[in-house]
């Protein structure tokens, strides 16, 4: 169960109000973790990554120097496919990360927690928490990073938060949930030749212009009942879609 | 062959994968397969919960998808999602009784269509917490015995202690972490499904069973496998499409 105040970043997150007052969630998220500054990397294929959200200066600084260095527990995130948790920078052995243990002794990050954004083989980027105090996430904090670095996948990939309690618009990030989806991503990636993401962005497309949940669409992908077109668009379903891409 | 023998298989099995270096997909799709032998039930299923605490199929008996859709509905509703919430089995549902789909509205009008006629739920216990449940589905008047349940919940926790077993890395990897590492590398084997599917114009449900086929005889662990493929770097061309079912 997410924490009322999760809920709360949620709700905001899904309202989106424009730069600054993602900011403001940015923060809120940060309060709700417990935690003294966050960021949100997205990847933007290769090894250079783009920062979505930043609280501040010694978030910003570390982020930039794992990634910078290659190394440290947001790389170690995105590769491994799972969270990596530091609570204390200090008791790490330094071959771990060598160059980081050099660098990153200057910095205001004492516990560091990355939560891999994606789904799947869809790698979205990273989310960061950073503590200038050493010390363990509490279960509570660390499931609720979980459900923020979901939503936020979600939103990165063009789709709409879910509200509290599984709550969600017909179209929503729950709908990521279902094997079908994950199904119809694969084959579409093939049948237009494009990247997996790519793929669950025409899905999404052509769900949202049909006025159809993703699931549906998706099973008739998989029944080959349908197959989208370049634009997104089903056979003999030639609705306009504006694609983003 | 006898249960003891039946049961020393299982044990063998199971020590061999967790000493080594193993596939959890593959692992626990094996053990649901010895569930069904051992339990003598038609089907069965690995469930997970994901951090929205929803209930997502590992892994099942037959890789069919419409058993994987069955197993899929009880993310809201189901024995398994009573199991998984109150920590319980539940044993011997009768289908066919209106209280069963009363409760279930969706599930059992579909567990039924399936031909299924009773199910049960044993919990996947970790720690005093709960994290998932193995759901069993008979599609003959049987049920199961005390000793029957006994050996489910054994079996259930053989499933838990693989999990957590899957990836020793030589950092300090959280439970949660391995919990999460498990269900992407489920969404990233459904993902595969649907390039290979696509590539070789056949159901999702042949392009696992060539894909699986594959996999082990070739000794390739099939998550790592599926995560090559899906980014790029394994040419499929080398699966044979066909495989042998026998």
């Amino acid at each position: 169960m997410i924490s009322d105040g999760m809920a709360e970043v949620l709700r905001l997150l899904q309202r989106d109000e424009g730069f600054d007052a993602a900011a403001d969630v940015a923060v809120l998220a940060a309060v709700t973790l417990g935690v003294t500054g966050l960021t949100v990397s997205l990847a933007t294929g290769g090894d250079r990554a783009e920062l979505m959200w930043c609280t501040d200066e010694a978030a910003g600084s570390f982020e930039d120097l794992q990634f910078t260095l290659g190394e440290g527990p947001g790389p170690e995130a995105v590769r491994g496919d799972a969270m990596v948790l530091v609570p204390d920078l200090a008791l790490v052995r330094p071959e771990r990360w060598p160059a980081l243990s050099v660098e990153a002794a200057g910095l205001a990050a004492r516990a560091v927690f990355c939560f891999p954004m994606g789904i799947g083989a869809i790698r979205v980027g990273v989310l960061t928490l950073v503590r200038r105090t050493a010390g363990p996430l509490t279960d509570g904090q660390v499931g609720d990073a979980q459900v923020l670095a979901h939503a936020l996948a979600g939103r990165a990939l063009g789709s709409v938060v879910p509200g509290p309690n599984g709550a969600a618009p017909a179209d929503s990030a729950d709908a990521l949930l279902h094997a079908v989806v994950h199904q119809a991503t694969g084959m579409v990636s093939v049948q237009l030749d494009v990247s997996l993401p790519q793929a669950l962005l025409r899905l999404r497309a052509h769900a949202y212009s049909s006025g159809r949940p993703l699931t549906d669409v998706s099973r008739d992908v998989v029944a080959r009942r349908l197959r989208l077109d370049l634009n997104g668009n089903g056979d003999g379903n030639p609705l306009p879609v504006s694609d983003k891409d | 062959m006898a249960r003891e023998q039946q049961l020393t298989k299982v044990f063998v099995e199971v020590a061999d994968s967790l000493i080594d270096d193993f596939d959890l997909i593959d692992f626990l799709q094996r053990l649901s397969e010895r569930c069904v032998e051992l339990l003598d039930v038609a089907a069965c299923g690995v469930l997970l919960a994901d951090e929205h605490d929803v209930l997502q199929v590992l892994a099942a008996s037959d890789e069919d998808t419409r058993l994987l859709e069955l197993f899929a509905l009880q993310y809201d509703q189901g024995p398994c999602v009573e199991c998984y919430r109150s920590g319980r089995p539940r044993t011997n549902i009768d289908l066919a009784d209106p209280n069963a789909s009363q409760a279930w509205p969706q599930f059992t009008p579909a567990a039924l269509q399936s031909g299924f006629l009773s199910t049960n739920a044993i919990p996947m216990r970790l720690r005093g917490r709960v994290i998932g449940a193995l759901g069993l589905f008979q599609t003959r008047d049987s049920t199961l015995s005390d000793a029957d349940t006994a050996l489910a919940q054994a079996l259930a926790d053989v499933a838990t202690i693989a999990i957590l077993q899957q990836r020793t890395l030589a950092h300090s990897e959280t439970e949660r972490g391995q919990l999460q590492y498990a269900l992407t590398s489920r969404i990233v084997l459904e993902q595969v499904k649907g390039i290979l599917a696509e590539r070789w114009q056949v159901t999702p449900d042949e392009a696992f069973a060539a894909f699986r086929a594959y996999a082990r005889s070739h000794h390739h662990q099939l998550s790592h496998l599926a995560r090559l493929i899906a980014d790029g770097e394994f040419d499929t061309d080398q699966i044979p499409r066909s495989p042998r079912h026998r």
